[in-house]
């Protein structure tokens, strides 16, 4: 008896006998609108991310007073211009580096048996198995001119090379974190290789590398594409691995942006560097969405 | 054990002389004075920087904590804008903040509180330390720590060798965790063969540059443990260093030596800020720590020199290494000019924010 | 072919090790006998992890993290769930901005979002509350979840749950008994990432945090900027053995079930 009466009410039918009839229009409407079924996460948006962002853009228009000043200051002032630059550039080297070391690694996991391909992926992930905090301490154990790199570079006889505190230092700890997000979009469409094709040329009379550039190449394009343009992006925005492993010739929009507005106390000005910042962003976005859209389409026809 | 309360002994009776003395005189309360149970059930929030320093500050107000029965919440490292941010918003949660020297001078009146100093005893505290809105929290110094190793028999004596990267090459590591550091900048400008004496915006520059010159392998360190570190593992040949910093290093096996011509006077400022919940409770807090006892035990916990004229700590060989409120040091001591600094503190910061960020 | 392979394969070696260096190195650190994170360590102790379990600033901010993550989790998971399901039946076009626009708190970046829910923050005086945590970082894992239970849904054929009507179920039965079991593993999928996002998340949280209420993350972050704390090492290690327990798990309960 209970267990009947536990059913319906999970079946969810209204205990109240006019209920039923009540919300079954209701019920229809729900239906047909499905996009209701995202209001409760557009409106957390919108006051989580949508109404602070607005706040930044307003202040960086309206502090200390309203004109275009911050903005003026911010494209006249050299050291913000340098390090802009260098955001762009440290940003590219981590996807250059990402997608050299990515590549081969992704191809690997497509061609080995179940078990070791299990051992690859483990790799990827055991990175996440640590708080982001810590493993930028651990690259600091690394990294430093007493660490493990320079204590082993100097056992097997090497002289030790500065790493810490170096734009090098600041590409190797930001490449590793980004590097899975490279990995696996690239891996997923090197899965759905056809690599009967390759074999096809090579039986045509191609050689391997040829085989490689015209057929292989071509067809895991888009992972390669959709891999960059996220690596690229989130580099952008990084702040904590920068801070702790970079030098002053490594500081990045964020750090200025933190330090306009933490230690500087100038809200319109930070506001302005997160407005680039912000703007840059979704600038690559917007370019790089029609292209990916449009590499997907090519590979698929051929 | 009959010692230790033979001794608590007396000092519950001074304590109890002192409220008696306190409650017939009108003026502040002696420095040190703790009225039992009179904050139970209230809670206060200290704010400093961490480390050894925040510890020892901690334990030179144990006692305050155990007569008083306050609540004693810590928290850090000290960020003038979530400060501004709390005073703004009004929400205040931070009731005592612990602040590097120029601050206080800048936001006085605006963050900070002008201190009422019928509430606080500030007799005992070092001559020209009392400010409007603060009072000093401990005395120390910026020093330059050298590498023993790399300058064996020539060693660089003062700042003027800091920057002659000729005579004394090596790998330079310099204070890079926030604000201007004004000493170092007019020690660059008196490098540079320039006077201090009636400086201008315009010298900013020239020091800088000298800051600069000291090349690209210069390291910024960006907190306190960061020099440490660079002591302990040897990575930069001259390392300027707080001074509770460097005894640290020193402990733990640095082959360092500071050099102490023109040590720099540095002081942290305790502060209240504007809005606090409670105000009494952060004067009773501020009157605590300046106490002598309070001092002695700071300075026996770390190595940065008391503020009050009669405290006397007692610490070992490595620690009186490094204190600096000796006669001797006293002497060798720089101290920036701290009205310029607070005059150009937007013009020195931007011009800092740019050398820190490699331009 | 052969020599190539060699060469791939050491290279890939190398990119492995690159990989879980960070993770493996902070292992020994945890044992230092010294207050230093010089390397190698000098001796052994155990003193760091008795002084994260030990310590009140280590352990209640281990704590407040745990809460906030768990709630985290759960909102974020309902609500992504609701979204990725309105998603998937919507036929016009607007899906796919819906979506775009549902994710982009994974792309805004981290200071830029920071500052901004500072500032709104302090005028709501929401700076150091368990609510503020949970808003930002539900905002922050929503687009975890939706991409993960999206997946599930994209194998999903909506027409077993018009079937299941047709046999005379109600649209909430259907749903019951055919789409969330078919989704719960995206579901499930979706409240880890959810919950790792908040149990992780750095940049926001030192924002927003205050004495009151201090995250892991930020507790490790001040410890770092403080001291050479070992302890930043031991915890470490215990959510690298914690993660790779449950991680064990999963695997042992997948690969059983599968047999049986």
């Amino acid at each position: 008896m209970n267990q009947t009466i536990d059913t319906t009410t999970a079946g969810g039918s209204d205990p109240r006998p006019a209920g039923r009839a009540a919300s079954e229009p209701r019920r229809w409407r729900l239906a047909d609108y499905p996009s209701l079924l995202t209001v409760p996460a557009i409106l957390l948006l919108i006051a989580a991310m949508a109404y602070p962002l607005l706040t930044i853009v307003l202040r960086s228009f309206s502090e200390p007073e309203w004109s275009l000043q911050n903005y003026v200051w911010f494209f006249s002032t050299p050291v913000n211009l340098t390090v802009l630059a260098r955001t762009f550039s440290i940003s590219a080297w981590v996807t250059i580096v990402c997608v050299i070391a990515a590549y081969p690694y992704a191809y690997l996991m497509t061609t080995v048996g179940p078990r070791m391909r299990l051992v690859l992926i483990m790799c990827v992930l055991v990175p996440f198995w640590v708080s982001g905090v810590v493993r930028t301490l651990a690259w600091v154990i690394l990294l430093q001119d007493s660490g493990v790199i320079n204590s082993t570079l100097k056992a097997i006889g090497f002289s030790s090379i500065r790493l810490i505190r170096t734009q090098t230092g600041v590409v190797i700890g930001m490449a590793q974190v980004l590097l899975p997000f490279m990995i696996l979009p690239l891996y997923s469409v090197m899965r759905g290789i056809d690599l009967r094709l390759v074999q096809a040329a090579r039986s045509l009379g191609a050689r391997p590398a040829l085989a490689f550039l015209q057929v292989y190449l071509p067809l895991s394009l888009p992972g390669v594409f959709a891999g960059a343009i996220i690596v690229f992006i989130l580099s952008l925005g990084f702040y904590i691995t920068p801070a702790l492993l970079g030098g002053p010739r490594s500081t990045m929009l964020s750090t200025l942006v933190q330090s306009q507005v933490l230690s500087l106390l100038n809200w319109g000005r930070g506001g302005t560097m997160g407005v680039v910042l912000l703007v840059s962003t979704f600038v690559l976005l917007a370019v790089a969405a029609p292209l990916m859209r449009q590499r997907h389409k090519q590979a698929s026809r051929s | 054990m009959g010692y230790r309360s033979t001794f608590a002994g007396i000092a519950g009776a001074t304590t109890l002389a002192v409220i008696a003395a306190v409650a017939h005189a009108q003026e502040a309360p002696a420095a040190g004075t703790i009225v039992d149970g009179s904050l139970k059930g209230k809670t206060l929030t200290f704010v400093s920087y961490g480390g050894i320093y925040q510890d020892g500050q901690v334990a030179a107000l144990k006692e305050f904590v155990d007569k008083s029965g306050v609540t004693l919440l810590n928290d850090g490292p000290t960020e003038i804008a979530k400060l501004q941010a709390q005073v703004e918003s009004g929400n205040v949660t931070w009731d005592v903040v612990d602040t590097a020297d120029l601050p206080p001078y800048v936001h006085c009146g605006k963050l900070f509180q002008k201190l009422d100093l019928t509430k606080i005893d500030v007799s005992h505290i070092p001559a020209g330390q009392v400010g409007e809105c603060s009072v000093p929290a401990m005395n120390y110094g910026m020093v330059l720590m050298y590498k023993n190793d790399a300058y064996k028999d020539n060693p660089p004596k003062s700042w003027k060798d800091f920057f002659d990267t000729e005579k004394f090459p090596g790998i330079r590591a310099i204070d890079g965790s926030g604000d201007p550091i004004g000493a170092l900048i007019e020690q660059g400008i008196i490098a540079d063969g320039g006077s201090v004496e009636n400086m201008t915006p315009a010298d900013i520059d020239k020091g800088i540059a000298k800051i600069k010159a000291l090349g690209p392998d210069t390291i910024f360190w960006k907190t306190g443990a960061e020099s440490q570190q660079l002591a302990e593992s040897g990575e930069a040949d001259m390392v300027m260093m707080w001074t509770g910093r460097a005894m640290t290093a020193v402990k733990n096996g640095a082959a360092y030596t500071p050099v102490w011509q023109d040590w720099m006077v540095v002081m942290d400022q305790l502060t209240i800020p504007v809005g606090v919940k409670d105000t009494d409770a952060a004067y009773a807090l501020i009157n605590a720590y300046l106490g002598k006892q309070a001092q002695e035990i700071l300075t026996e916990q770390t190595s940065y020199s008391p503020i009050h004229n009669e405290a006397q700590p007692k610490v070992d060989a490595s620690v009186a290494a490094f204190l600096t409120n000796t006669p001797d040091r006293v002497k060798q001591g720089y101290q920036q000019n701290i009205k310029f600094w607070v005059a150009n503190f937007d013009a020195a910061s931007e011009k800092w924010t740019a050398l820190m960020a490699g331009n | 072919m052969k020599p190539f392979r060699i060469i791939l394969g050491l290279f890939c070696l190398l990119v492995a090790v690159w990989l879980i260096m960070p993770t493996l190195v902070v292992i020994p650190m945890s044992f230092n006998d010294k207050k230093s994170l010089a390397f190698p360590p000098s001796g052994f102790s155990w003193q760091w992890y008795a002084n994260f379990f030990t310590n009140p600033e280590w352990s209640n901010s281990l704590l407040n993290s745990l809460k906030v993550a768990s709630i985290v989790a759960v909102v974020a998971t309902f609500i992504g769930t609701l979204a990725a399901l309105g998603l998937s039946r919507m036929k016009h076009s607007g899906a796919g901005i819906l979506r775009a626009i549902l994710i982009t708190p994974m792309v805004v970046p981290g200071v830029v979002l920071a500052i901004g829910i500072y500032a709104v923050y302090l005028n709501y005086q929401l700076v150091g509350t368990t609510f503020g945590f949970v808003l930002a970082h539900t905002m922050l894992a929503i687009p975890f979840v939706i991409i993960a239970v999206s997946a599930s849904l994209e194998v999903f054929d909506v027409r077993l749950e018009t079937a299941a009507a047709s046999l005379g179920a109600n649209r909430f039965t259907a749903f019951r008994t055919i789409t969330l079991p078919l989704i719960a593993p995206g579901m499930l999928s979706g409240l880890l990432f959810a919950f790792v996002t908040s149990f992780d998340e750095i940049i926001v949280a030192l924002f927003i945090t205050s004495p009151y209420l201090k995250t892991l993350p930020v507790q490790i972050f001040t410890s770092i900027t403080r001291d050479a704390d070992p302890t930043v090492a031991a915890v470490g290690t215990i959510i690298f053995f914690a993660t790779s327990l449950v991680i064990a798990a999963g695997l042992i309960i997948g690969s059983k079930s599968k047999r049986s």
